[in-house]
């Protein structure tokens, strides 16, 4: 029944037989309940007075809830009710929503209520209130249908009467198989060779091949590069101001756990605890990059809150970022929730360990966090005002109700030595001497006495410190390495005056030898009298707590112990009984491989996240998935040997009703077409000129390398302001949040790939590699190479027309096909 | 039902262009009642594009276009002594959000430094104006100056703050300029319809949360390199490149004939269009040859300090007749900006001013004598004013509680001194104004309701949508 009918008719006879002629524009405004109402009352309302809370024990979900009201009673009844007097009270202390939770309602909104309210605020007779938050399909364990995904696909398309699409070509699958599992097109080889035989075991000996080679780990690092925000650090010159320094071990470590196909579950803990879980396995503690890479010096509040919102997002699909001002609006989180997650992290810091081989921090060192400030407590931000702390109650460690499974309850675990102090590792003394040894060989080949006699003094110095560093509190062997190293800083003052005045091309020479005179002095005295103090060996770099702490690279002692709190939290995230953290990744690894995701926001699974239309598939996949050891590779050949990801994604001869009742393909009646992102677009073409480097792993490179430089794109520095032009061009990931990389079309990626030297690079290099064909094989073996299939009929005309045009000129033409939209695209 | 695609920068309103990624998760999200905006105006439209003059480093307001004589008065006396020490009382501090930690700049400036130059007062509304802006001054009656402004951030992420709203230290979200074209889309089919010249330094990007297509693309005044890959990197031919793009335009035409009803395809189809027409029109709008002697003179280009800048302008006029909706322009080089004077302020300043003061004044003529000032908005901006205390001997430090910009063209009342700062420059007394406000009165000329500039998950504040400041409007 048209609800909005008996609105108006009520309304009239009320005006009418009122005589108010006034209240007949309230009349001609027919309300609907449901439509016009309803969902303002959600949007404005709902969030302190539905499910969710019942502040002043009221509700407004349905109109009966209205009627019954709060502790002020019925707020439907009277005129004004209750309910518009607190809407349009010009006291802003009584009106609703109160001040900080939304602005008034308009004018416009107001009418409508009166409207509604006037005409007796009618409503369905048995309106459903809101469910219970708690009920939200994502709080609750997936189930498995225990059938596959075509299965559950075919039974609801047959339900909707909707007819799938045919398969592909066989070399379109392997092109989509190539780039979505390695990131790279197969070589014309490689689709001849499968076109003999694309039989279903061939199909998956394709798909363990592909999944048994490194680039695989490589391919998925970088969409898990994207939403774990992979940045490089930066900061203004030299000061370091975000992430760390070598934040490129993470970035391996993403790699070869891939390759390795270590658990998610596992891969989620080490990167949230890596340090408590396996302190002393340096591989492992890579892994805690991904918290490092939110350091940020000149805010302690914005670095945790970043680390809390990108948890929660990449491993969880909760989000966060509202919670730190107020409860949430739409899920059952509240405010104190956030900041027992703080308390999580409260303690951690970030340093550089050493890595072996290289002493100098500059050159190389192991970004990793640890636990610092054990006893460091964390207060309540009154509405996230950070300067503006509730100190009246600290808060515990802790997880949100609604998620608690399980207790929370961290365990203090105690560290190896060589956590607290990294002096102690094995390599530390090796490393140090072998430089100073270095030195002295030098000094030895050019026969300079006074150089051989610091680089002896040095060694002396680095041993007499690790000695001492090793006893620590002996002051005897304090004292030795004190003398050691004032005896090694004479040595080296003398070098430096010595040089100083020998150098006479030097333009401020009185200054620079009088500064050195003045250091020798200075260290003869301390020789005179060297006392206790002396420097540690330097075994690791406690990253900067602020910019005006210039102290820290002195420290070198660590807490013995760590809090467990993260590792209790890392294994809470990745518990089998946790219901969002594997269906997050499933989605994700869905939306990779399908174009398109099961639930639409990739990063919150809350409740304005509705139940997917295919939550069989995403429950069904993810049980499976965490049945079989959270296995990625396990998952990726669920999904790429199904029928759906066989299937065309054209349109082409598509059962007309089918086109009509779902155009958008939200039933999965065939394939999605994607585009390439950025780092493939760059590593195919490289590919496909011969030349791709796949040298695996090792520092970041700079951009400026990557013009010429022939590495995969995973490998170059991207951070907030540095990124390759080209790969900029393509839709990079944006390193401040990247939970789904964006497909745009605009002009400048066309003049890319018209216009850049690496297009036309790879152009010549192919036509080289072509070699001597006549045009017609040329053309063929163009399409194949570029495209991975031969051309069709009429392409193969336009394509010799367009040739010749071209005068015949094959690297023109190549560039040409490496602009057709089928090479940017997984077809 | 499908929802709409959004306009994009590339392609004008009938063309179908960009990816609805947005669209699209709104609608699985199933909230199906939004839609992202048509392109059309929706509310009465007072002007078509925005030149957008930024000035990086922060532009002293008491030397511009906010003039404070006490400031002499008072010179060598510390704030306290005046009878305005009120200024300084903690709570009138309190807005500020510090971002770098007991930094050297950023801090209360105690000693009032006296100005540094003279003022006058220029046109029928008879505003002040320093000496270091006189052609600026002879615009003044198609000016209205906004002397209110106050920002949070003292440090230089106010940059990205004055164009998106939001401080260095919460999340990133659109700049103006994103929204003006996610908003109203393109109005040519030759030119990108968001321009960025000029350095920026704290945040490269626009677009955000709306996708890469709405960042800015940055060009150059270069004609030979006005922007990345605009022309080959190697030999060919134009007749050879025509060539491959008619050979690239027909074989992706039998692509949609295997895979119609293909959105993406259609696009990349019509980029490539736009690609190849760009390729002519951009150098060609950076080539000032067919300007004349007297509209070059009229911005300054016959001033070796003022041509860099007067030849922006003039491209930024060009880009403007040829249907640009939004040309951002960035003035003053480092990393804070050019105008970041914590020491030597008169001389900083009054050979910037020289770079501007010619060129800008040159705009407003020219536009105006094309007619194009009606339809035009001219935005000039910067991140904070600067101390009224004295910074070292000679310098003045960030100052963000207090500030001035100015707007002229399409929809503005020339000739309007708006809002005021106290006796020494601190506070806005009247009228006080959050950056967001000028972005909401931008908005408000283009025909846009801030409001209706919003998509599904990405929550805005109120603050992000400030409030139209109706005293400057025509």
């Amino acid at each position: 029944m048209p609800f909005h009918l008996t609105v108006l008719h009520r309304a009239h006879v009320r005006a009418l037989s009122s005589g108010v002629l006034a209240l007949l524009s309230s009349a001609v405004l027919a309300v609907d309940y449901e439509k016009e109402i309803k969902p303002l009352l959600k949007e404005r309302c709902y969030a302190c007075h539905g499910a969710l809370k019942q502040k002043a024990d009221l509700r407004l979900d349905t109109a009966a809830a209205m009627r019954k009201g709060g502790d002020n009673g019925d707020i439907l009844a009277g005129a004004p009710s209750l309910l518009l007097q607190r809407v349009t009270t010009p006291d802003k202390s009584d009106r609703m929503p109160p001040e900080g939770e939304g602005s008034m309602l308009t004018t416009e909104q107001v009418a409508k209520l009166q409207a509604w309210l006037a005409a007796g605020a009618p409503a369905p007779a048995q309106e459903k209130p809101e469910d219970d938050p708690r009920a939200h399909w994502a709080y609750q364990a997936p189930q498995s249908s225990g059938r596959p995904l075509d299965a559950l696909l075919a039974a609801r398309l047959a339900s909707k009467n909707l007819k799938p699409q045919a398969e592909a070509a066989p070399e379109i699958w392997l092109r989509r198989v190539y780039l979505d599992l390695i990131g790279l097109p197969p070589s014309a080889e490689q689709v001849t060779l499968f076109l003999r035989d694309t039989s279903l075991p061939a199909r998956r000996r394709v798909v363990d091949e592909l999944l048994a080679t490194p680039q695989y780990g490589e391919r998925w690092a970088r969409h898990f590069m994207d939403l774990w925000r992979y940045c490089d650090w930066y900061g203004l010159g030299p000061q370091l101001r975000h992430s760390q320094k070598h934040l490129w071990h993470w970035r391996d470590w993403i790699v070869e756990s891939l390759n390795g196909d270590k658990g998610y579950d596992r891969m989620i803990v080490e990167q949230l605890a890596g340090d408590e879980l396996a302190p002393g396995d340096r591989d492992t503690l890579r892994a805690t990059g991904f918290l490092a890479r939110s350091y940020y010096l000149f805010n302690r509040t914005t670095w945790l809150d970043e680390t809390i919102e990108h948890t929660c997002r990449a491993f969880l699909g909760v989000t966060m970022q509202c919670v730190k001002c107020h409860d949430h609006k739409y899920d059952p989180i509240e405010q104190a929730d956030y900041y027992r997650m703080r308390a999580i992290f409260e303690p951690m810091h970030v340093r550089l360990d050493p890595w072996q081989g290289e002493p100098d921090f500059e050159k190389n060192g192991l970004p990793r966090v640890f636990d610092l400030h054990l006893d460091q407590q964390t207060f309540r931000h009154v509405r996230g005002d950070e300067k503006n702390e509730d100190k009246s109650k600290p808060l515990a460690p802790g997880i949100p109700q609604v998620l608690a499974f399980t207790s929370f309850q961290p365990a203090v675990l105690k560290l190896p030595p060589s956590s607290a102090r990294p002096v102690l590792l094995p390599f530390v003394l090796r490393d140090h001497l072998h430089v100073a040894d270095q030195q002295l060989e030098a000094a030895q080949k050019e026969n300079a006495p006074a150089a051989i006699k610091a680089a002896s003094l040095r060694t002396a110095m680095i041993q007499a410190a690790y000695a001492a560093d090793l006893v620590r509190n002996d002051k005897t062997i304090a004292a030795a390495a004190a003398l050691a190293e004032a005896r090694y800083l004479v040595a080296k003052a003398e070098l430096d005056l010595a040089k100083a005045e020998s150098d006479p091309k030097a333009k401020d020479d009185e200054k620079k030898i009088k500064a050195a005179r003045d250091a020798l002095t200075k260290a003869q005295n301390k020789a005179a009298s060297p006392g206790e103090a002396y420097t540690s060996l330097p075994a690791s770099l406690k990253a900067q707590e602020g910019p005006t702490e210039s102290t820290n690279a002195a420290v070198q002692t660590y807490p013995e112990t760590s809090t467990g709190r993260r590792l209790a939290f890392a294994q809470w995230v990745a518990d089998k009984r946790n219901p969002l953290t594997a269906r997050v990744v499933v989605n994700q690894v869905w939306m990779r491989h399908f174009g398109a995701s099961l639930v639409a926001s990739m990063d919150d699974f809350g409740r304005r996240s509705p139940p997917p239309l295919h939550q069989d598939i995403l429950d069904t996949l993810t049980v499976e998935f965490m049945n079989n050891g959270w296995s990625l590779k396990h998952l990726h050949r669920a999904m790429v040997l199904s029928e759906l990801y066989r299937r065309s994604s054209s349109n082409a001869g598509v059962d007309a009703k089918t086109l009509a009742a779902d155009p958008d393909n939200a039933f999965f009646w065939r394939m999605n077409p994607r585009r390439m992102e950025s780092q493939v677009v760059r590593d195919s073409l490289l590919r496909l000129a011969g030349k791709l480097d796949l040298t695996l792993g090792g520092p970041s490179l700079t951009p400026a390398a990557s013009e010429t430089s022939p590495r995969r794109s995973l490998y170059f520095i991207q951070n907030a302001d540095v990124e390759d032009r080209f790969l900029a061009t393509f839709d990079n990931a944006n390193v401040l949040e990247c939970y789904r990389r964006n497909e745009s079309v605009v002009p400048q990626q066309a003049l890319a790939l018209t216009n850049s030297r690496l297009s036309r690079e790879c152009a010549d290099a192919l036509a080289e590699k072509l070699g001597r064909l006549d045009d017609k094989a040329f053309m063929e073996e163009s399409f194949l190479a570029i495209l991975s299939r031969p051309p069709t009929a009429a392409e193969r005309e336009v394509s010799m027309a367009g040739f010749v045009a071209l005068d015949h000129n094959r690297s023109l033409f190549l560039q040409a096909l490496l602009n057709h939209n089928d090479f940017v695209t997984l077809r | 039902m499908t929802p709409r695609l959004p306009p994009t920068p590339f392609l004008r309103r009938d063309v179908l262009g960009g990816l609805g990624s947005i669209a699209m998760a709104s609608m699985l999200r199933g909230e199906e009642a939004w839609q992202p905006p048509d392109g059309l105006p929706m509310i009465p439209q007072r002007t078509k594009r925005v030149i957008w003059l930024f000035m990086r480093g922060g532009v002293s307001h008491m030397e511009s276009f906010d003039p404070k004589p006490m400031l002499t008065k008072y010179a060598g006396k510390s704030i306290g002594e005046t009878p305005y020490k009120d200024v300084q009382n903690p709570e009138k501090l309190k807005k500020v959000r510090v971002v770098v930690v007991n930094d050297a700049n950023g801090q209360q400036r105690n000693v009032i430094y006296p100005l540094q130059t003279g003022f006058k007062r220029y046109g029928e509304c008879g505003v002040e104006i320093s000496d270091w802006f006189p052609h600026i001054g002879s615009c003044a009656d198609e000016i209205a100056f906004i002397r209110s402004m106050w920002t949070t951030d003292d440090n230089h992420g106010a940059q990205v703050q004055f164009h998106s709203g939001r401080h260095m230290l919460e999340p990133r979200v659109p700049t103006l300029g994103a929204w003006v074209t996610y908003g109203l889309g393109s109005m040519t089919d030759n030119l990108p319809s968001f321009i960025n010249m000029g350095p920026r330094f704290f945040d490269v990007r626009d677009g955000h949360y709306l996708g890469p297509a709405y960042d800015a693309v940055n060009l150059k005044v270069d004609p030979k390199n006005p922007l990345t890959y605009a022309a080959p990197e190697f030999q060919i031919g134009r007749s050879q490149q025509e060539a491959q793009f008619d050979l690239i335009h027909r074989l992706n035409g039998l692509n949609a004939e295997q895979y119609p009803g293909d959105k993406t395809l259609a696009a990349r189809m019509k980029s490539y269009q736009l690609a190849f027409n760009m390729q002519t029109a951009v150098p060609e709008t950076m080539n000032l040859d067919a300007e004349s002697a007297e509209t070059k003179k009229l911005y300054g280009m016959d001033d070796k300090v003022a041509e860099p800048f007067a030849r922006q302008l003039i491209v930024a006029r060009r880009l403007a007749e040829r249907g640009v909706r939004f040309i951002q322009l960035q003035h003053g080089d480092g990393a804070a900006g050019a105008w970041d004077s914590h020491s030597g302020l008169k001389k900083n300043h009054s050979s910037l001013a020289q770079q501007v003061d010619k060129p800008i004044s040159g705009l407003l003529k020219d536009l105006k004598q094309r007619g194009m000032l009606n339809d035009t908005l001219v935005v000039f901006a910067t991140e904070f004013g600067r101390t009224p205390g004295s910074q070292g001997s000679d310098g003045r430090d960030h100052h963000p509680y207090g500030f001035s910009v100015w707007m002229a063209g399409g929809g503005i009342k020339g000739g309007t001194i708006h809002g005021g700062t106290d006796e020494l420059g601190f506070h806005p007394v009247e009228h006080p104004h959050y950056v967001t406000d000028v972005h909401a009165t931008i908005l408000h000329v283009l025909g846009l309701d801030p409001h209706r500039l919003e998509i599904p998950g990405r929550k805005r504040l109120e603050r992000d949508f400030g409030r139209v400041i109706p005293q400057i409007l025509a």
